[in-house]
């Protein structure tokens, strides 16, 4: 049984989410001490027990621990289950981050299987549906990866009641092909998308309108998605960067007490940063890929500067599979180059 | 599991439209904290708020899809009535299957009038309620989110600073009662802490026991004085020695009167019981009352009322009784001189005072009290000598002090040394004086004679060198010189039994050289 520290990188849920995804993924028990050590309020909060508590029905787990306020979490998976699975989150929780969570598992079970989550698809700290299914499950598909994702029902912070349906078809993941993306063409279009739900459309229309501006938008790039107001209160502006082979996605959530315009420059920031460096792949998106390569055969990434978040992927990944190796090279003008092999 | 009771609020919990999410309510926030995982909330609503009822049902089941919510209808025709949001709650909580075992309770007070919160926090600190009180509060300044929650154990125990603080009110009610002396005597240090204890919780009746000066009058006043500070007093101290009272006077006093009630009685009065309203009534020599007072007395303690003398509107009072006696009151009552019930009304809550003599090692420190408190008597700071202290001490807790009265006789010599000190230093001349003084007070009446003759003759500091063995025996003999005409005479009664055996020739000799051997010679022995 390997010993994680949960104080480790970033020292929070992701230590957990990637000890579990990897665990199912190689069958390799693991017992985490310290669970979420560098965090104010340590110990497992509700969604990390969600994640492990879905984690656990897809690989058949002995778990111990599980609980509000653990500290100590052991996990032992004993059979890998494809199929059919539901999974309410509530308000607390991303339904993407539990999905990320047991999605490398099911890429290697038997079976194909269909994931139905509800909960928050468009939550702050967790990446937005539009992210998974336009900029992730693409790059999967490069590497020969065949998911599917439906939105059924956006649910924003604090509300949620969101519904995300997710298909993975396994076959493909014997042929997994080496990823590749240091250099995915040229910028073919930038575009900027608001989300407004019960609240007025005109903080909507003020957000893209400065993205616009400190991205120098033609007016046809921009647009305001109104949904039905019970879906509300929410708001989330997303700014997407189309390349000639791939497609990445910064966001930014509007919050109560936020001015449209503030919220409009930080994802103006996000996107001017990546530009500037010419990557295809932003620091989310970064962290995300290393899994998949890594329980593939690896790959070459063009990113930003790797976050704290990339860094714990890299030194958590080789306690589970010693034979991967990564590097990360500074390429100069916040160009880095992270190699999985 | 927990589970949360708690009941709809009218108010807080209302809001519809997207806005509600901005809005906090605090049952839907109970559900949304990330640190805690509501299985069950049991939901106290009334009817006619059934549509705040459906929309919080459904806002949980979308933001705690795994929290089971029971609405119960909780009708209240007045939810600011204590009597009946109190019979309410208290029925459910009887008729409510807790399972404590397994479940883990928590009791939301922040929804609900101030009424319903105080009989939700009564209830459960009576355990009706078998859990702790859970209290939410909004998310501070603008931000959004669920607020903040906490959990309230009414054990108080398990909050170290209130823990701490109660013992430190332990401690300074104990002290207070010792006056500040820090008695170091075992026994009544725990008397004190059992004194604390019931004097802070009870109002029933005190006795205290003990003899006359081991202090039964000054506890009275401290702890009189005590529930004063802590408010669980109102009213006054009334205290009398009921020796000091016979007939008429002690109705009177006791009981009040009514103008021309008896021959004399020019006014009305009010007596104790009445001055001890609301406050403290201290009978010492509880014992020395007579029957009727005794009945009356019974009466005021059972229904808090009673007849001055020669009225007939009774009057009411509502007072704490202390008696102090140094009687049996058991055998008192054998022999019909106290009454059985007032009995086994006033001993509920009985106290010993032990005698000083049984209290050697609280000496010193009450010998420092009774001198700070002469200070003001003799107009200066009084000292003692390192060798007076010594051979103050010495004697103080000698066989030879008795010290009959107590703290009274301790608290007259510390006043005649501080008198009799030069410059405010009591010196070991000043000491060796009062022990004379004391020893010949204690002298009168039985069990002093001996004492008194070796003293006499051999003079304070030499007799309370000797040791207990010798004292014995040479104040027998001292008894029989003083007795005798002649030596011999005196030899003769002493040894008489192995004179009758004749192992023994010459008895004057003998005694002679036992006298000798304490520096005496029976010619000059005082008579």
């Amino acid at each position: 049984m390997l010993n994680i520290d949960g104080r480790q990188g970033e020292g929070g849920g992701q230590v957990l989410r990637t000890s579990l995804a990897l665990s199912l993924a190689t069958g390799t028990p693991f017992r985490l001490d310290d669970v979420r050590g560098g965090r104010a309020k340590p110990g497992l909060l509700r969604q990390h027990l969600t994640a492990l508590r879905a984690a656990a029905a897809v690989g058949d787990a002995e778990v111990t621990g599980a609980e509000l306020g653990s500290r100590r979490v052991s996990f032992s998976p004993r059979a890998l289950k494809g199929g059919n699975y539901t999974f309410s989150i509530g308000s607390a929780g991303s339904a993407l981050l539990v999905v990320q969570t047991i999605l490398p598992a099911l890429l290697l079970a038997k079976e194909p299987s269909t994931v139905r989550v509800t909960g928050g698809t468009h939550a702050p700290m967790a990446p937005p549906f539009d992210h998974f299914a336009r900029a992730f499950v693409p790059a999967l598909a490069r590497m020969g990866l065949a998911v599917e994702a439906t939105l059924h029902r956006h649910g924003f912070f604090p509300a949620g009641g969101g519904d995300v349906e997710v298909h993975v078809r396994p076959e493909g993941a014997g042929r997994v092909s080496r990823f590749e993306a240091l250099d995915d063409g040229r910028v073919t279009a930038v575009r900027a998308r608001a989300l407004v739900a019960g609240i007025r459309p005109r903080v909507g229309w003020d957000e893209v309108t400065h993205l616009a501006e400190a991205l120098a938008l033609p007016r046809d790039a921009v647009g305001v998605d109104e949904l039905a107001p019970e879906r509300g209160p929410g708001n989330a502006v997303m700014v997407e960067i189309e390349r000639e082979r791939s497609r990445e996605i910064v966001t930014a959530f509007g919050e109560k007490g936020v001015p449209a315009k503030k919220v409009a420059d930080a994802a103006a920031e996000e996107a001017r940063a990546l530009l500037a460096a010419d990557v295809p792949i932003g620091e989310h998106l970064a962290d995300q890929h290393l899994l998949p390569m890594a329980l593939g055969r690896g790959g070459e990434i063009a990113t930003v500067a790797p976050s704290l978040h990339t860094t714990t992927q890299m030194g958590l990944v080789p306690r589970f599979l010693p034979d991967v190796r990564f590097e990360a090279r500074d390429e100069g003008r916040g160009r880095f180059v992270i190699t999985v092999r | 599991m927990v589970t949360v009771i708690g009941l709809l609020g009218s108010v807080l919990d209302a809001g519809g439209g997207p806005k509600r999410w901005e809005k906090w309510r605090p049952t839907v926030s109970l559900t949304q904290h990330d640190d805690l995982e509501v299985g069950r909330l049991v939901l106290l609503y009334d009817p006619t708020h059934a549509h705040i009822l459906e929309t919080v049902r459904a806002d949980i089941a979308q933001v705690s899809p795994a929290t089971r919510v029971d609405a119960v209808p909780f009708p209240l025709r007045d939810p600011w009535d204590f009597e009946e949001v109190y019979a309410a709650l208290s029925d459910f909580s009887r008729d409510f299957a807790f399972h404590p075992e397994k479940d883990e309770y928590l009791v939301h007070i922040t929804t609900g009038s101030h009424v319903v919160q105080i009989c939700l926090f009564l209830l459960t600190e009576s355990r009706h309620f078998p859990g702790r009180l859970l209290q939410t509060s909004p998310p501070k300044g603008k931000k959004g989110g669920p607020g903040a929650h906490r959990v309230i154990d009414l054990d108080l125990s398990r909050y170290d600073a209130i823990a701490q603080r109660r013992a430190l009110e332990h401690t300074e009610a104990r002290a207070f009662l010792k006056s500040g002396i820090e008695t170091k005597n075992a026994a009544f240090n725990r008397m004190i802490e059992q004194i604390e204890e019931v004097a802070v919780r009870s109002r029933a009746p005190l006795l205290l026991l003990g003899p006359t000066g081991a202090g039964k009058s000054h506890l009275a006043r401290r702890i009189y004085e005590l529930k004063r500070a802590r408010r669980l007093a109102s009213g006054d101290l009334a205290d009398v020695n009921c020796a000091t009272i016979r007939g008429d006077a002690a109705m009177s006093a006791l009981f009040g009167h009514v103008r021309g009630a008896f021959t004399g009685a020019a006014s009305d009065r009010a007596g104790l019981l009445m001055k001890a309203d609301g406050g403290v009534l201290f009978l010492d020599e509880i014992g020395e009352l007579g029957l009727d007072e005794q009945a009356m007395l019974l009466r005021a303690l059972e229904d808090k009322t009673f007849f001055p003398l020669g009225s007939d509107r009774e009057k009411r009072s509502d007072f704490q009784l202390i008696c102090g006696t140094n009687r049996d009151l058991g055998d008192d009552v054998r022999r019909g001189r106290f009454r059985e019930d007032l009995l086994a009304r006033i001993q509920l809550w009985t106290f010993r005072l032990p005698p000083l003599r049984e209290r050697p090692e609280d000496i010193g420190p009450n010998l420092d009290w009774e001198l700070e408190r002469a200070e003001p008597l003799v107009g200066s700071r009084v000292t003692m000598s390192r060798e007076a202290r010594a051979a103050f001490m010495a004697f103080a807790t000698s066989p030879r002090a008795t010290w009959r009265s107590n703290f009274r006789d301790l608290n007259a010599a510390a006043v005649r040394m501080a008198t009799l000190a030069p410059a405010g230093r009591i010196t070991a001349l000043v000491v060796e004086a009062e022990i004379a003084r004391l020893v010949a007070a204690w002298s009168d009446g039985a069990g002093g004679v001996a004492a008194d003759a070796v003293e006499r003759a051999l003079g304070p500091a030499a007799a309370a060198a000797l040791d207990r063995f010798d004292r014995v025996q040479l104040a027998d003999v001292l008894e029989v010189c003083r007795a005798s005409q002649s030596l011999s005479e005196a030899g003769r009664a002493l040894f008489a039994a192995s004179r009758a055996k004749k192992t023994s020739a010459n008895d004057a000799d003998r005694l002679r050289k036992y006298l000798a051997r304490f520096g005496l010679r029976f010619e000059s022995l005082p008579r």
